[in-house]
């Protein structure tokens, strides 16, 4: 059920159909991509999925859950114990295979910023290159045409992979993360990857700080008005812990409140430790929006 | 002279846009789709939609009901498209809806009766409707009691079981004086939105005792809905 006419919010109404894997996901349908860090230090609930049962156990939950995607991560993006390409791979390639045996129509994404891995990845079955680090391999574009997969195209400012924010300024960081993530896009293009299956990123945290992270999301729609699809990652993150002062673990009242601004602003992938909640939370905001109607409706009907 | 009528009731969770992903009373739309396919296979010069509003008047044949009223959100789709400016009140504009889903193209008419209407008022103008042509079939939207249980829209009045069954009875045995006899004062109290609409119906008989089929009668929401085809041959 899609609108006619102006959007109700004035924005986004542009979007088309992105395509992950086998599936085609017209505009005003959010997804939800379910974080599965196959990592022992990841900041949230480090280690929680670090055994593959555990994984495991974590994707079935997340698909009962109202997930489309899950997205499956070898490396924390803080700085720590070096992970080689070697790691990487043996931390998710097998895993991605053990998913897409049990999900054949799921969409697997997999977090990382190195071709190799990518390549691996695919080979097992995954739909999308979920490049974090903002395109710093640049021939993970080259993977995810070579294998008909989709790319997310990051803003990262100039941090390399597995770097902290270290002073960081701009004289517009939106501005920044347009130039940033739309060359991406094009670069993407010129390697061959599909135009339905590209995604940007603003990339909360990398690369920003507080201030700066929360005047993106202030002003994601001058992003989703692009007519990219646009994938938000705000799950538990600093800037909403700087915010209400809180750690980790007491951060999904926030976490959900800035869900609800971005998606009220049209953002359309999003990637969240917690499935159950964030799907209701896009699922009413879809629905204030006009893009969902009402699962049922009587009151005042009958 | 009156033919054939059909009677719905005419909450707007009849529109099914109205209610969201879930269809919630599909057999509910499936009786009253039935009742009116037989009601246009009947052959009548014209179909005369009745349903209570705010005044006793007629419209354009072409108006529709705007469902935007109910669902703002629905918008331009909601219209269905009206090509006239003033839009049905919901009876009527159900009942234009339920011969459009019918796919009734012939001719029609679209008659309110006015909620405050006396019974006698009533029953003279379903004379009138009757006599616009040789052979007329009624398509009458009218809903019984909303306060039928502590959870209707109008709580629960226990006078209001008794009512609808009168009624009930009424239009099961084709007994049209008992639906005239119903009291207008005791209608209105119980929220029985139809009682003018019946007894134009009544009135439409001119004294002659119709056959009855009863299609749907349950109260899911506390409200009566009845769905009935009336034959008089």
């Amino acid at each position: 059920m899609s609108a006619g006419g102006p959007h109700p919010a004035g924005r986004s109404a542009s979007h088309g159909v992105l395509r992950l894997g086998r599936r085609a996901f017209p505009p005003g349908q959010p997804l939800v991509m379910a974080i599965v860090n196959r990592t022992p230090d990841s900041f949230f609930q480090p280690g929680a999925t670090w055994a593959e049962p555990a994984a495991i156990e974590r994707v079935h939950q997340a698909v009962a859950e109202g997930a489309d995607v899950i997205d499956v991560g070898g490396i924390p993006a803080a700085p720590g114990a070096e992970v080689d390409v070697a790691e990487e791979i043996r931390r998710t390639a097998g895993f991605i295979a053990a998913v897409r045996s049990s999900y054949p129509d799921v969409v697997i994404s997999v977090d990382t910023w190195r071709h190799e891995t990518g390549r691996a990845a695919c080979e097992s079955g995954a739909d999308l290159l979920n490049d974090s680090w903002g395109g710093f391999d640049g021939q993970l574009a080259e993977v995810a045409a070579e294998f008909g997969a989709g790319l997310v195209c990051a803003h990262v400012g100039r941090q390399q992979p597995r770097t902290r924010p270290f002073r960081v300024s701009y004289p517009d960081v939106v501005a920044d993360v347009l130039a940033q993530t739309q060359a991406l896009a094009r670069r993407a293009l010129q390697a061959g990857v599909q135009p339905d299956r590209i995604v940007l990123d603003p990339a909360h945290d990398f690369g920003k700080n507080t201030w700066h992270s929360l005047e993106v999301t202030r002003r994601l729609a001058e992003l989703t008005d692009t007519g990219w699809p646009v994938l938000v990652s705000l799950s538990n993150k600093d800037f909403v812990g700087e915010t209400l002062d809180l750690p980790p673990e007491h951060r999904l009242p926030g976490t959900l409140a800035a869900t609800a601004v971005c998606a009220w602003h049209g953002a359309r992938i999003f990637r969240v430790h917690q499935v159950r909640e964030t799907r209701q939370v896009v699922d009413m905001v879809a629905t204030i929006r006009g893009d969902r109607p009402p699962a049922r409706a009587v009151r005042g009907l009958a | 002279m009156l033919i054939a009528a059909a009677l719905c009731p005419a909450p707007p969770l009849l529109a099914r846009e109205l209610t969201g992903a879930d269809p919630v009373l599909p057999e509910l739309r499936e009786a009253c789709r039935e009742a009116v396919d037989e009601l246009a296979l009947a052959g009548a010069d014209v179909i005369v939609v009745v349903g209570v509003a705010a005044e006793q008047r007629t419209f354009d044949p072409r108006a529709r009901l705007d469902l935007s009223a109910y669902a703002p959100a629905l918008g331009d789709r909601a219209a269905g498209g009206s090509p006239v400016d003033s839009p049905l009140p919901l009876s009527v504009g159900l009942g234009a809806r339920l011969l459009d889903d019918a796919g009734y193209d012939g001719r029609r008419r679209l008659q309110s009766v006015g909620a405050g209407t006396p019974p006698m008022a009533c029953a003279a103008l379903g004379a009138r409707v009757a006599a616009a042509a040789p052979e007329v079939a009624l398509l009458v939207m009218a809903d019984g009691s909303a306060r039928r249980s502590r959870r209707a829209p109008g709580y629960l009045d226990v006078r209001a079981e008794p009512f609808d069954a009168e009624v009930g009875r009424a239009i099961l045995a084709g007994d049209m004086p008992a639906l005239l006899a119903l009291d207008d004062t005791l209608a209105a109290e119980l929220l029985a939105t139809g009682r003018p609409a019946w007894q134009v119906l009544a009135g439409a008989t001119a004294g002659r005792r119709p056959s009855c089929v009863v299609r749907y009668s349950d109260d899911p929401f506390g409200v009566a809905y009845l769905v009935a085809s009336l034959s008089l041959g």
